[in-house]
């Protein structure tokens, strides 16, 4: 959620060392989704008479403990020379004591996933209108998206969540929803979430799609009314699909702040990955493992979406519009 | 028969008086070439045929149109004049046919595999046959002016207004632009042209205007206006012209 460009070569970076430089961390990623895809099928959809509990683990712990233990001892007997096998140990025993906590966390991504890609995705149909209205409106239009744009990006988003959450009737009438809450609906501080994200993200991805609007050459409405279109339809069909081609890696960066930010949510009870970490943490007082775990979650989310961006951005582009060129 | 009739223009921007008092008529299937110095006005004549841009005062008249109007629909006007830019303006994330069959399916309501069939035979016309899919930024620029010409030619306009179409080109690329621009005054089309071309106007042009400072100095066809100009202004320009050669 920054608008600096240095952060936008870094991110966009990123991707492409994942996608062509490095192919094992696809291979990784493939893997973590993977399991991942299986623990929610597991958690949410097999009976239980089929499934594994949802608090335990796929991979059993107690051999890999020992498996910790034993490298310990070795470690230990070769004395000095044992330094690489000691750091081998403590890994699996990072493992060992991790893989009990992994599908409470699995679980916890599951909403993670869900109130970005919804933060992103209303956000982008609210963001639209705002930037074009900021571009090409009226006075009071392009006041009205700019003063919109400011409001949310000059306060932080903390405070917009608890307003959402805590001030407004919102949580009250999201409550008296239907099905909210229950089976597999989250409850009505997720959907509050999902408003929270939508608002803020819709602010930054105008001034993304503002900025790349504004990079679309004018002749291009220009020979667009000449050959008899509308101003809207110019707008539509001529400067939209080559600003939001030029939008893109702009809002490869805002998707990756979302993934990151989405644990703001937390704070108002959501229980996605951040939440459920700091949980764990809490009972078991294994602070440092259990954030090192969140991080590599993270991780792993965020290179997914950078990948998936670099993807669609080479899709979509057509010489000279868009791409890496 | 008067296709086109402008009576008396003024145009101003903001502080800038640009057009003072144009007035010329065109026949229909007249070949008119505007020239002058840079900043004389001629390009904010062609906007104002079409409503680009709109006049202080004074009636412009295409057919029976009155362009000048407030209650003229622009939309429906500007697909009777057709326009052709310096800097070409093709539709960047379109290919050649694709710039081609959006104004026939967004403007005229063309079914789209007949607007693609339309399209192909514009592209024939200009000799790009071979260039349908195509991306601008695949074209030289000769090819993506011609691309231009089809795309204005593809509305069907009773009129045709080319801004300085072959000054943004490299002097190779000229000729064929240039034919393919002569092939349509020889097929009667009624064409406007900004042009200091002198090749073209002398070949294909009824008549010229001279225009400078907003007014238009002397109009006359091509032959009075190279070789006998009544007017110091315009010998002066003329000569400026064939000393540096088309520019
Ligand atoms: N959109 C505009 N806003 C303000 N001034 C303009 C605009 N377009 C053209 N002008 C001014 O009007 C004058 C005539 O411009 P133009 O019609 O483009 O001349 P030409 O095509 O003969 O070079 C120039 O002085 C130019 O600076
Ligand atoms: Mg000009």
């Amino acid at each position: 959620m920054s608008t600096e460009e240095s952060s936008a070569v870094d991110d966009v970076g990123i991707a492409a060392g994942v996608s062509v430089e490095r192919p094992w961390a696809l291979l990784v990623l493939a893997g973590f989704w993977g399991w991942l895809g299986s623990r929610w099928i597991n958690d949410f959809l097999l009976p239980d008479s089929i499934a594994v509990s949802s608090e335990r683990s796929f991979v059993p712990v107690d051999p890999v403990a020992a498996a910790a233990e034993t490298l310990g001892s070795v470690a230990a007997a070769l004395g000095p020379v044992g330094a690489p096998v000691d750091v081998v140990a403590s890994l699996v025993g990072f493992v060992a004591g991790s893989l009990p906590h992994l599908p409470p966390l699995a679980r916890g991504a599951w909403l993670t996933l869900l109130l970005t890609v919804a933060g992103i995705g209303f956000g982008f149909v609210l963001a639209v209108p705002l930037s074009v209205g900021r571009v090409y409106g009226g006075r009071w239009l392009r006041w009205l998206s700019l003063s919109y744009t400011e409001l949310i990006r000059g306060t932080p988003l903390l405070a917009q969540l608890f307003v959402l959450y805590f001030g407004l009737p919102l949580t009250q009438v999201i409550r008296e929803l239907p099905g909210v809450g229950a089976g597999p609906l989250p409850a009505q501080a997720f959907w509050v979430a999902v408003v929270g994200f939508t608002l803020n993200s819709a602010a930054y991805q105008a001034e993304y799609i503002r900025s790349a609007l504004e990079s679309v050459d004018a002749g291009q409405l220009t020979a667009a009314r000449a050959v008899g279109l509308s101003r809207a339809e110019g707008i539509r069909y001529v400067v939209l699909p080559q600003g939001l081609r030029y939008a893109i890696p702009g809002w490869s960066n805002e998707l990756i702040y979302l993934i990151k930010y989405s644990s703001l949510a937390a704070f108002i009870t959501v229980r996605e990955l951040f939440f459920r970490a700091e949980a764990i943490a809490n009972d078991t007082f294994r602070y440092t493992e259990l954030f090192v775990l969140a991080a590599l979650f993270y991780l792993a989310l965020v290179l997914s979406a950078s990948v998936v961006m670099g993807w669609v951005e080479e899709r979509s582009s057509v010489p000279g519009v868009g791409g890496r060129q | 028969m008067t296709l086109l009739r402008i009576d008396d223009v003024y145009q101003s921007y903001e502080a800038e008086q640009v057009l003072q008092g144009v007035s010329f008529d065109m026949q229909q299937g007249d070949v008119d070439v505007l020239m002058g110095p840079s900043g004389s006005g001629k390009s904010t004549m062609l906007r104002c045929i079409n409503r680009l841009t709109e006049v202080d005062s004074g009636d412009i008249w295409l057919g029976d149109t009155h362009v000048t109007a407030p209650e003229t629909d622009v939309n429906e006007l500007r697909q009777d004049v057709g326009m052709v830019f310096q800097d070409f303006n093709l539709f960047a994330h379109l290919t050649a046919l694709e710039n081609i069959t959006l104004g026939l399916k967004r403007v005229k309501g063309v079914h789209a595999e007949q607007a693609r069939e339309r399209a192909r035979g514009h592209l024939d016309q200009v000799g790009l046959g071979d260039q349908t899919d195509a991306y601008p930024a695949e074209l030289s620029g000769g090819q993506k002016q011609r691309v231009g010409i089809a795309r204005a030619l593809a509305m069907e306009p009773k009129l045709m207004l080319f801004d300085e179409p072959t000054s943004a080109l490299d002097p190779e690329l000229v000729g064929d632009v240039v034919a393919v621009m002569q092939d349509l005054a020889a097929g009667g089309m009624t064409m406007l042209v900004v042009s200091h071309e002198m090749g073209f106007a002398r070949s294909a042009a009824d008549d010229i205007h001279f225009l400078d400072n907003g007014q238009i100095v002397e109009s006359g066809p091509p032959e009075q206006l190279f070789e006998q100009p009544e007017q110091d202004r315009t010998a002066g320009f003329l000569s400026g012209l064939q000393a540096d050669g088309p520019q």
